[in-house]
This record gives structure tokens, C-alpha cells and sequence, in this order.
């Protein structure tokens, strides 16, 4: 039992403290401190670039255990808060680390997956999500194998939910991909398979076909 | 010389016509946001600017000071009317609009399913209790015509809000604890507003007064040393209008309690003073 919830949330890069605190988070939202709650886990996504991708479903089940119990949403209000903030900041915490902006766009992206309402996307997040995904598709950041598959992650999660949300940007979007993957010289050529690779996926409808599949990801023999 | 009880009644009164003529007027978003900001922040508004035009109420926040309702940063700009504004927009708060927005427009896919069962009623069939605030579609002398519902999304959004206030006490959990739905006997046991009806603004906010002072009945007992706590956590925000030659019929809590002549509890006293300036 514990150690299932430890690996469904992917908490067990938090000290034993934390995880204990998360833990009774997740069952009794009311008897802590959920703003805290909320900090430690927005403190722990900026710099873990395994828990950025999936801090997503633990804040979905300690939102929806806080609306039930004590019908507030103490907890989501201050993690979009502080998320907003951390975005604010991304041009300069792109320039202090590449990993730590790395960590911040997947941890965005990973709650605009997870953090619904009323099963609708969070239409606050589009815009913000877009901004990311836009900085990461600039000429300085393909050239960064790190950001270009961070770009390609957060496209193939949620790419076609942020298409339905607006098919302009991601036309847009996919038009400077194209570009770069085209007419930018100093692509690694990682770079521009992942390029290619998501190229193929969007064109296919957000799916890749299985010739497309065999190219990019089965193993190649010598 | 006064009873201590009278004594305080007095001042009661003295303490309300102060504060409410100030928020005489005060629309209920204002009021919303004065009730997260606490008590202690009334805008003094005119009801008119100087062209003669009724003029909305600002809430009035100090720029550059964090007040205790909003969590903005220092390079917030302060907004220029009430709440958030497009300018620099509050993750936190947009989520919440949004979400009130789609519950609205939820509930109101529900309640056009709900008129329109009403309409070809299946006798066997019973509507499932779901929580909702607009049951009473079966009620063929009320069922509004089928166009003839609330539909502006900010009316009922500007409703919702004013339920919701009412349903997030305690009095109003213990209420629905105590009686089950199926057990309400109109006039009796409060019952929700329907936001979907058509009603004036008037209408419409003197039924949410009597509504929630109706609901003060559950009320959880005061404790001795806890009376003075009960005071000043009485949310002035409130009350809409305050009007002295009380429109509200006399319900058995309105009246008067000292006519028997027997010396009141604070608690009671202040119960009963409620309900007459409401």
C-alpha cells in the first residue's frame, strides 16, 4: 500500500517528512497546511525533472479530495499562483539553468494535462502553455538537444488537446518547427530527428503511423 | 436604567444604520469582495457621480500594499475595479471564474432537461435527488415557460455566488442534515432561490435575505463565552438594504422575544435583532 502510492505519485525523491505530509494530504486535505502542501511540491517540480513530468496527478487527487471534503480549493489557488509566478520568471530562470526551465515547462504542462475542470482543460493555462512551447520552438533553443526534447515531450502529451483549444498557434507553431527543422544549420542531428519525429506525429493526427513507429523507435541493427 | 441586554440591542441598531447606509447600494460583487477582505473594509460610496449617472462601486485597495484577500505579487498592477482585471489576470482567481462558469452553464443544461420532463411527465418516474438549487420545475403553476428562463451568464453567475454564500455556512449543513429533502414542508423549511426563474434584481435579493435569515434557525448553539465572537463574525456585507420599517413578513423567530418580559440570553437577543434589520 504504501509503496504503491509512492510509485503512482512518484514521490520518492521527497524526504520521509514530506511524504508522510503528502500522504495524509492526499487523505485528509483538511487537516493540514494545503498551502504549504502546495509549496513543497510546486519547490520540488522546479528541480526534478522526473517529478516536473508527473507532479500533475497528485495535486489532481489532493484538489479533488480538498473540494470534497471542505468544498475549498485552498490548494489548487495557491499552486496556480505560485506556477504563475515561476512563469513569469522563465526568461531568466532560462538563462540561470537550462534544466531548471526545462523543469518548469514540463511541470506547466503536466498540470494543464491533469487539472481539469469539469473535465474541460484550464483555458487560463492555453495561453501560458503556448508562451513555453513557443520560447522552446525559437532558433537559440533548438539548437539545446535538452530543450528540444522537452518541447517534443509536452507535443506528444498534450498536443492535441492544445490543438483543439487553439488550432492557430499550434499552426503556428508547427510553421516554425518546420522552419527550423529545415533551413536551421546547427541542429544536432538528435535535433532534427526529434524534429522529423513530431513533424510525423502531429501530421498524423497526433498519432504515429506504424512504419513511422518502427523508424523512430525500434532498435537498429548493425 | 437598562437592562444589560437592552443596553445592547441599542447599540446594535446604532452599529448597523451606521454601517449599512454605507453599503446601501453596494452590488453584490463589491459585497462578495468585501467579504473576503473582512469586515473592516467598507468603500464609502455615492450612489451618483458628479453627471448625475448611478455610478458602481470600486473596491479601494492601496497600491503596492498586499491586503489580506488578494496573494498578488509586488509587480502587479493594482487593478482598477473590483476583483482581478484583464490586464494582469490571477491564475488562481480565472481558474475559479471558469469554473463557476461551466457549473452554470452545467446546471442550466440540467435544468432545460428538467422543464422539459416536466413537460411530458412519466408518472412512475421519480427525478433523482441530485444537489441542485432548481427543483421545483414539476410545479406546473410556477415551471417557467419554456424560453422564458434566466439565461445571462453574469446574472446567473452573480446568483450562484450569492447561493453559494448561503450554502457554505454551517447553519445551512446542519439543515440539510436535519432534513431531508423529501421532508420540507413549504414556508416552513427555507428553500434555495431558483436562479433560472426570471425575477428583478430586487426581487431576487430580498428572496436570498429571507432565504439565509430563515436558514440562521440552524444556527449552531452558542456557547456562553463565545456570544461576543458571534457578533462580530456577523457578515455585514450581507445585507443588501437596509430598511427600517422591516418589509420581510414576521416569521415565529422575528418576534419579539422580550414581550414576555423575561431577561434574554445575548445570544437570543442578537438573534432576534438580526432578523428585525434584515
Amino acid at each position: 500500500m504504501e509503496n504503491s502510492s509512492k510509485e503512482e505519485y512518484k514521490i520518492q525523491s521527497f524526504d520521509l517528512e514530506t511524504q508522510k505530509l503528502l500522504k495524509t494530504a492526499l487523505k485528509d486535505p483538511g487537516s493540514v497546511d494545503l498551502e504549504k502542501v502546495s509549496n513543497v511540491i510546486v519547490d520540488q517540480s522546479l528541480e526534478d525533472q522526473i517529478f516536473s513530468r508527473e507532479a500533475g496527478r497528485i495535486c489532481y487527487t489532493i484538489v479533488q479530495a480538498e473540494a470534497k471534503q471542505t468544498n475549498g480549493n485552498v490548494f489548487r489557488r495557491n499552486l496556480l499562483n505560485r506556477l504563475q509566478q515561476a512563469f513569469k520568471a522563465r526568461e531568466e530562470t532560462r538563462k540561470r539553468s537550462t534544466q531548471e526551465w526545462v523543469c518548469l515547462v514540463s511541470f506547466i504542462c503536466n498540470i494543464f494535462d491533469y487539472l481539469k475542470v469539469n473535465n474541460m482543460p484550464m483555458m487560463a493555462l492555453v495561453q501560458p502553455v503556448y508562451d513555453c512551447l513557443f520560447r522552446l520552438a525559437q532558433s537559440d533553443a533548438l539548437q539545446n538537444e535538452e530543450e528540444v526534447d522537452c518541447l517534443v515531450l509536452q507535443l506528444h502529451r498534450i498536443g492535441d488537446q492544445l490543438e483543439k483549444m487553439n488550432m492557430q498557434l499550434m499552426d503556428e507553431l508547427f510553421s516554425l518547427l518546420r522552419d527550423g527543422f529545415l533551413l536551421q544549420e546547427d541542429l544536432s542531428s538528435m535535433g532534427r530527428l526529434l524534429l522529423l519525429e513530431i513533424l510525423e506525429f502531429r501530421a498524423g493526427g497526433w498519432s504515429l503511423s506504424e512504419t513511422a513507429q518502427k523508424y523512430y523507435y525500434s532498435e537498429v541493427t548493425d | 436604567m437598562l437592562t444589560y441586554t437592552q443596553q445592547f440591542v441599542r447599540w446594535l441598531f446604532h452599529f448597523y444604520s451606521k454601517q449599512c447606509l454605507s453599503i446601501k447600494n453596494t452590488d453584490t460583487k463589491t459585497i462578495a469582495n468585501l467579504k473576503k477582505t473582512g469586515a473592516s473594509r467598507w468603500t464609502h460610496c455615492r450612489k451618483r457621480g458628479a453627471d448625475g449617472n448611478l455610478r458602481k462601486c470600486h473596491e479601494v485597495e492601496e497600491p503596492g500594499k498586499s491586503s489580506q484577500s488578494s496573494r498578488r505579487q509586488e509587480s502587479f498592477t493594482t487593478p482598477e475595479s473590483e476583483g482581478p482585471v484583464s490586464r494582469v489576470k490571477n491564475w488562481g482567481d480565472e481558474v475559479e471564474a471558469e469554473e463557476m462558469r461551466s457549473n452554470v452553464r452545467r446546471d442550466m443544461h440540467r435544468y432545460r432537461r428538467r422543464i422539459l420532463e416536466a413537460d411530458f411527465p412519466q408518472r412512475d418516474r421519480k427525478i433523482s435527488s441530485g444537489s441542485s438549487d432548481s427543483r421545483d420545475s414539476r410545479d406546473s403553476k410556477e415551471s417557467p415557460a419554456k424560453g422564458d428562463i434566466e439565461t445571462d451568464e453574469n446574472t446567473l453567475i452573480r446568483r450562484q455566488k450569492q447561493i453559494n454564500y448561503g450554502k457554505n455556512t454551517l447553519a445551512y449543513d446542519r439543515y440539510i442534515k436535519e432534513v431531508p429533502k423529501h421532508m420540507r414542508q413549504p414556508g416552513v423549511h427555507p428553500k434555495t432561490p431558483n436562479k433560472f426563474k426570471k425575477y428583478s434584481r430586487r426581487s431576487w435579493d430580498q428572496q436570498i435575505k429571507l432565504w439565509r435569515v430563515k436558514l440562521h434557525a440552524w444556527d449552531p448553539p452558542a456557547e456562553e463565552g463565545s456570544d461576543l465572537q458571534q457578533i462580530e463574525e456577523i457578515d455585514l456585507g450581507e445585507i443588501m438594504d437596509f430598511e427600517l420599517d422591516v418589509e420581510c413578513s414576521a416569521d415565529t423567530e422575528s418576534q419579539c422575544p422580550t414581550s414576555s418580559g423575561a431577561s434574554l440570553s445575548l445570544a437570543e437577543a442578537f438573534k432576534w435583532s438580526l432578523s428585525l434589520v434584515v
